[in-house]
């Protein structure tokens, strides 16, 4: 039995604050606060999120809801955002990001589809029991319910999560306008949420869900049919690149507002001839000879740096340092930052010509 | 003195290719037991200097006093030595833990972490006893090598060092400041002034967390605040005594190696492997030894491979000490005391000009 209930925390918040004054102008060390918190209370911290697994059940036959319990740390979410989630595996800290399906009563859900090569959602899947304590980063994520009108809802896999914690939360709020959830999945034992999304149909008629599986030689296909009656709605998209550019592509320039998430990286396109830059890691001291195509990240780490990161893909913002001198492209965006002191997360940045960064 | 065998271009880069498939096998093996290591050292420093810390409280009743002063002082050597310094070093960057960031680590000692991994890991380990280039030889007060110019007061060296050691968190923390400089007019007093800040802010903490907080917490308590401060006194003390001990063995016993800066020109990452081995020494001794060194008893380890977990080095060593047998390159080691006096003998006999 924990010293301290997790509850208490949020209460007891107030009282760390002398503590994260001392910390943060270094009279005492975070990580030895911290020890003596998890003492009393294995999923309190002074600054960061940790979260006490509640209860866990599985939802499809590859993926599994797990309730959380966070401290008082948590700055609460909105719905359709999305959390990083931390654990350690053979000592290493791994992360990934996964989206929040609901929230009630200081909890929250997230959904973890099992990948069969994961190291992450296999371990969550199969190893992480009621009990136990996960770190969680600060939420994210642009994904926002539209005011009125109708609401198209398309989700491709495990792109379900964060549209099914928009819809609770808009129909849990008493939005009564048309929304029609398609949710396309590869096989029909995909299909997540099956009974909750049928609960809802049942209780809100202005639900309409549809699966589509798409396996095998009568798979369905995301076509312009399917969206031709919901030309003027409000669409919203969460799945792999390929879907969500594809009803972009099928809705664009039709819908009322066009939403999407995707959670593979897109591949990112190489701007212009490739060329050798000059990059220099300050903090560390060194140079190097990279080029423009490569994220920082990449050239940092082939030149014998360890920086600090986390997702690899933008999302995380652990890898995020100071520009000092020079411009860098966003891989994703195509957007240049050339600002002295900019943040810039290297993950995602590409240096354009020389560059010096604080790393 | 040594007896390395000349080795040709080729014998180089397989010496060096032999050693990087080490470097490669062992961190290839990284993994839990290493984390729960650390994690582990983290926890006796913690042990230690709390308990100490606590001892401290029950006054000058001697059993407790010097308990208490021994335990404190041993917190910080291993906090210094196997926790914070190997974690500067970026030993543990590959666990992606916060709290164990080479980078972002602040030590128990008066210089800050910043000058350190800069003298440290930067220079002394790029530089290893290249003359002129790395300041650790000597420290700028010590003349140790027939090939460092005399100057008049290194005469008086054995004193120099006498005071460097009592002081030595101190010794080390100036170094970034390059203080000489200033006062050659080679660097201006307005470019040192950021640094000089920053020193000042974290001397400045390590006094009145040790010399004021406790104490006066102590006050607060009904202790003897006496007792505590002359408790953390003596620690710091012992802290000093020992870790100056431990790295005057490390590059300056009689068989260390120094090379001019010509060395640097052209050298492949065999040259440098080659001259990490023969300007480091290294300690025999027990677990305990090398566990109190922070295995820096492991010097030449150490220093082929800095950002190695050094719980990593006893198992290295073997091999690496087979591979200079093998090449034919003395492996400089030794016990504790034997290395120790060799140190003494060069800062006695090199205080004078004419000793070559």
């Amino acid at each position: 039995m924990p010293l301290i209930p997790l509850r208490l925390t949020i209460p007891l918040q107030p009282l760390l604050a002398p503590l994260r004054w001392l910390t943060a102008h270094h009279w005492l060390r975070a990580s030895d606060v911290d020890a003596c918190l998890r003492f009393l209370q294995p999923a309190w911290a002074l600054t960061r999120i940790h979260a006490r697994v509640e209860a866990r059940r599985w939802v499809a036959e590859d993926m599994l809801a797990i309730r959380l319990r966070p401290n008082g740390n948590w700055p609460g979410a909105q719905a359709g955002q999305h959390v990083q989630l931390f654990i350690e595996r053979d000592g290493v800290r791994l992360s990934r990001s996964y989206s929040l399906t609901a929230q009630a009563d200081g909890c929250i859900e997230i959904a973890v589809r099992r990948q069969p090569e994961g190291r992450v959602s296999a371990w969550l899947c199969e190893h992480l029991s009621i009990g136990d304590c996960v770190e969680l980063g600060a939420p994210y994520g642009e994904l926002r319910w539209p005011q009125e009108g109708a609401v198209l809802l398309a989700a491709a896999g495990s792109g379900i999560t964060p549209l099914l914690g928009l819809l609770r939360d808009a129909l849990g709020r008493g939005f009564s306008a048309p929304v029609r959830l398609l949710h396309f999945v590869r096989e029909q034992g995909q299909r997540a949420f099956v009974e909750e999304l049928q609960q809802l149909q049942a209780r809100y008629p202005n639900l309409a869900v549809e699966w589509a599986v798409t396996a095998g030689a009568a798979g369905q296909r995301l076509s312009e049919e399917q969206l031709h009656a919901w030309r003027e709605a409000h669409v919203l998209s969460c799945g792999p690149a390929g879907f969500v550019e594809q009803l972009r592509e099928l809705v664009d320039g039709q819908a009322a507002s066009l939403q999407v998430e995707s959670f593979t990286p897109p591949q990112w396109r190489a701007e212009g001839e490739r060329r050798p830059v000059r990059l220099q890691f300050v903090r560390s001291q060194r140079e190097a000879v990279g080029d423009n195509q490569a994220s920082l990240l990449e050239q940092a780490e082939a030149a014998g740096l360890k920086p600090e990161h986390g997702c690899r893909q933008g999302i995380c913002t652990q890898c995020t340092c100071q520009l000092l001198e020079g411009a860098v492209r966003d891989l994703r965006s195509g957007e240049i930052s050339h600002e002295p002191g900019q943040s810039i997360r290297i993950c995602v940045s590409a240096p354009l010509g020389d560059v010096r960064v604080d790393l | 003195m040594r007896e390395d065998r000349e080795l040709s271009r080729e014998e180089i880069d397989a010496f060096g290719a032999e050693l990087d498939a080490l470097r490669e096998r062992t961190l290839a093996d990284l993994g839990e037991a290493d984390a729960r290591y650390i994690r582990r050292v983290r926890a006796v420093v913690r042990a230690c200097c709390w308990s100490g810390r606590l001892l401290l409280l029950a006054g000058w009743f001697p059993p407790t006093w010097l308990l208490g002063t021994l335990l404190l002082g041993l917190g910080k050597i291993i906090e210094n030595m196997e926790l914070g310094h190997n974690v500067m070093h970026g030993q543990y960057d590959w666990m992606n833990d916060p709290e164990l960031a080479g980078r972002t680590y602040e030590w128990d000692i008066a210089g800050p972490s910043d000058f350190w991994r800069h003298t440290h890991n930067h220079i002394h380990h790029t530089y290893t006893n290249v003359l002129g280039m790395d300041d650790d030889i000597g420290y700028g007060v010590v003349r140790l090598f027939p090939e460092q110019r005399w100057k008049p007061y290194y005469r008086w060296q054995p004193l120099w060092v006498t005071l460097q050691a009592l002081l030595f968190q101190y010794a080390v923390a100036i170094q970034h400041l390059r203080l000489d400089k200033v006062f050659k007019g080679r660097i201006s007093r307005e470019e040192v002034r950021p640094l000089l800040r920053q020193f000042n802010a974290k001397v400045g903490r390590q006094w009145v967390k040790d010399y004021l907080v406790f104490p006066l917490l102590a006050l607060a308590l009904g202790c003897n605040a006496l007792a505590v401060l002359a408790g953390n006194v003596v620690a710091n003390l012992i802290r000093n005594l020992w870790t100056f001990t431990v790295i005057f063995c490390g590059h300056f016993t009689e068989k260390a190696a120094v090379f001019a800066p010509s060395t640097l020109e052209n050298e492949t990452r065999g040259h440098w492997y080659l001259r990490q081995l023969k300007g480091s020494s290294n300690l025999q001794g027990s677990r305990l030894l090398h566990f109190m060194t922070g295995n820096l008893s492991h010097q030449i380890e150490h220093h082929l491979y800095p950002d190695v977990p050094a719980r990593r080095y006893a198992a290295m060593a073997r091999e690496v000490r087979e591979i200079a047998a093998r090449y034919g390159q003395t492996y400089n080691t030794g016990t504790m005391s034997g290395q120790f006096a060799t140190v003494l003998r060069r800062i006695w006999r090199y205080r004078l000009p004419q000793a070559v």
